[in-house]
């Protein structure tokens, strides 16, 4: 059961990583977007061919790929995001899933489309608990608790996250400060693709790397999102745990449904007001009394 | 230092704002009155570069500014204070100065020792969230966040609206200290407060400058003030 869990806690850690991005763009911009699976999956992509060229060295080749992403999702934000903003929700989805299906392309074009392994760059495992666990595992969720602490502290601490958390809410107050918000908003979307890809990379000797991980991934980010709340960084986190272990362990018990309970999650938390609402409405019918 | 000459402002179809020309002196107090509804608010975020005129010259420090960007502005020394009093309201006190000091390079012991010589109470406050002072701080908190670094022009939009009489006393004495310093536009519905700080005043309504007083004896007469509205 601990290897379950633990299971759950790397995937969790992985989906974290992605859906920060993802919860940041939709916070600052309101905009969802689909190309953030994009840079993720290039992200991973490009680590693959880096990896011989780097000396086999997993954490160079880590680096240098999340590196070499920042310009290519700084491009995305600039010339489509950006011009996207206040357009409505439509566009947004429309221009960033095209965004998407050609990197899903390229891909195919350039590294063909096959699966691609990775494999453990760690390789030992360890025991916990009484149970024996991959190091690695226990290593994608220690990244992910120091990315959580750096974010929060980032942004409680620095002055260019205290910018960001104002305009998340008072745009207009930071611009009246002489403040141009869209730079900002473009650092946090580069910082938060740079965690997508760190993400991919991560999560790639746990699956394997194919074409389409991009679209995989985004649906699962977004249950992660909606359920933590759009732009809530800590709800987040918690969230990209809770449904991690929601996949590991319906995933051990009914392994076709792993996925498709997060989704059933997702729905309940949507349907939370209306069926509190409903059963208010109930109760109030019946004359029971108040239902709180 | 400013001047505005015959603009237009519509939302889409919606005319709100119809051939508005106005001046303003280097340290300058002018007020704009009106009725709900007047385009006192429309004219005031058009001057801080919230929205566009469709038509006019705003001129500001002899240069043509209409089509700015607010944060152009701001940059420029036209600072604006909005109406709904909202403050970063996660952010602490002092992060709020921080950030006002950061965008004009300013430091930040001198942004807050300005705030709390304007406010004492807020040597105590420094480090409580912004989203939980009064309405009356939170206005004075805006208008120390606006100070910072030394702009020319300050735009205000109803500074005492909603505040209790023993707050609006605070606010009043904060808009004297600033007479004849800084040159500044207020939008504002408490007479008595216009008719003690006044240079001149603007009566908007329906979208239009009905009438300018700067002769202090009219502007001292309340009840005259009150009939033109």
């Amino acid at each position: 059961m601990f290897d379950t869990i633990l299971y759950g806690l790397t995937i969790g850690a992985i989906l974290y990583l992605f859906s920060t991005g993802l919860s940041i763009t939709f916070g600052t911009m309101h905009i969802i977007n689909f190309a953030h699976g994009m840079i993720y999956a290039i992200g991973v992509y490009l680590f693959i061919s880096l990896l011989p060229l780097l000396w086999g060295s997993f954490p160079l080749s880590l680096a240098v790929a999340v590196a070499a992403m920042l310009p290519l999702a700084y491009l995305v934000e600039r010339f489509v995001i950006r011009r996207l903003y206040g357009d409505g929700i439509d566009y947004a989805i429309i221009a960033t899933y095209a965004i998407l299906l050609i990197g899903t392309d390229l891909i195919k074009l350039v590294w063909g489309s096959g699966p691609k392994p990775v494999s453990d760059p760690i390789g030992i495992p360890i025991q916990i608990l009484g149970t024996t666990v991959q190091t690695y595992r226990v290593v994608v969720f220690i990244c992910a608790v120091a990315v959580f602490v750096a974010l929060r502290m980032f942004f409680s601490r620095h002055v260019i996250g205290k910018i960001v958390v104002a305009a998340l809410k008072d745009r207009d107050g930071v611009r009246s400060l002489g403040l141009d918000v869209n730079k900002y908003f473009s650092i946090v979307f580069v910082i938060g693709s740079g965690l997508a890809v760190m993400g991919g990379v991560l999560y790639a000797p746990i699956t394997v790397a194919e074409p389409y991980m991009g679209f995989h991934v985004l649906l699962l980010a977004f249950a992660v999102v909606i359920v933590g709340g759009m732009g809530n960084l800590t709800g987040t986190f918690f969230s990209a745990l809770g449904l991690g272990q929601v996949i590991a362990l319906t995933g051990r018990f009914y392994p076709a449904g792993a996925d498709t309970m997060v989704f059933v999650v997702m729905t309940l938390v949507l349907l939370k007001e209306p069926i509190v609402d409903l059963l208010r409405r109930l109760v109030g019918k019946h004359g029971i009394g108040n239902f709180s | 230092m400013l001047r505005v000459d015959a603009i237009d402002v519509a939302y889409g179809y919606a005319h709100v704002v119809h051939r508005v020309s106005l001046g303003v002196e280097p340290g300058e107090m002018v007020f704009v009155v009106g009725r709900n509804g007047a385009g006192k608010t429309t004219l005031l975020k058009t001057l801080a570069g919230f929205l566009s005129p469709v038509r006019g010259v705003i001129d500001f420090d002899g240069r043509q500014v209409q089509g700015m960007t607010a944060e152009a502005l701001a940059r420029q020394g036209m600072r604006f204070v909005n109406q709904d009093k909202k403050v970063f309201a996660d952010l602490t006190v002092k992060d709020n100065m921080e950030l006002a000091a950061y965008a004009c390079g300013e430091s930040l012991d001198q942004a807050v020792e300005r705030l709390i010589g304007m406010y004492p109470k807020f040597a105590s406050f420094l480090e409580k969230k912004a989203g939980n002072l009064s309405g009356g701080q939170r206005e004075i908190l805006l208008i120390g966040r606006a100070l910072v670094g030394e702009p020319r022009l300050l735009l205000i939009d109803e500074p005492t609206e909603g505040l209790a009489a023993i707050v609006i006393e605070d606010i009043f004495r904060i808009l004297r200290g600033m007479k004849h310093k800084i040159s500044s536009v207020i939008v504002e519905q408490n007479l008595s407060v216009v008719s003690r700080l006044a240079d001149r005043i603007l009566i908007m309504k329906e979208g239009e400058i009905a009438r300018e007083i700067a002769d202090p004896a009219e502007i001292a007469d309340v009840a005259a003030l009150e009939s033109w509205l």
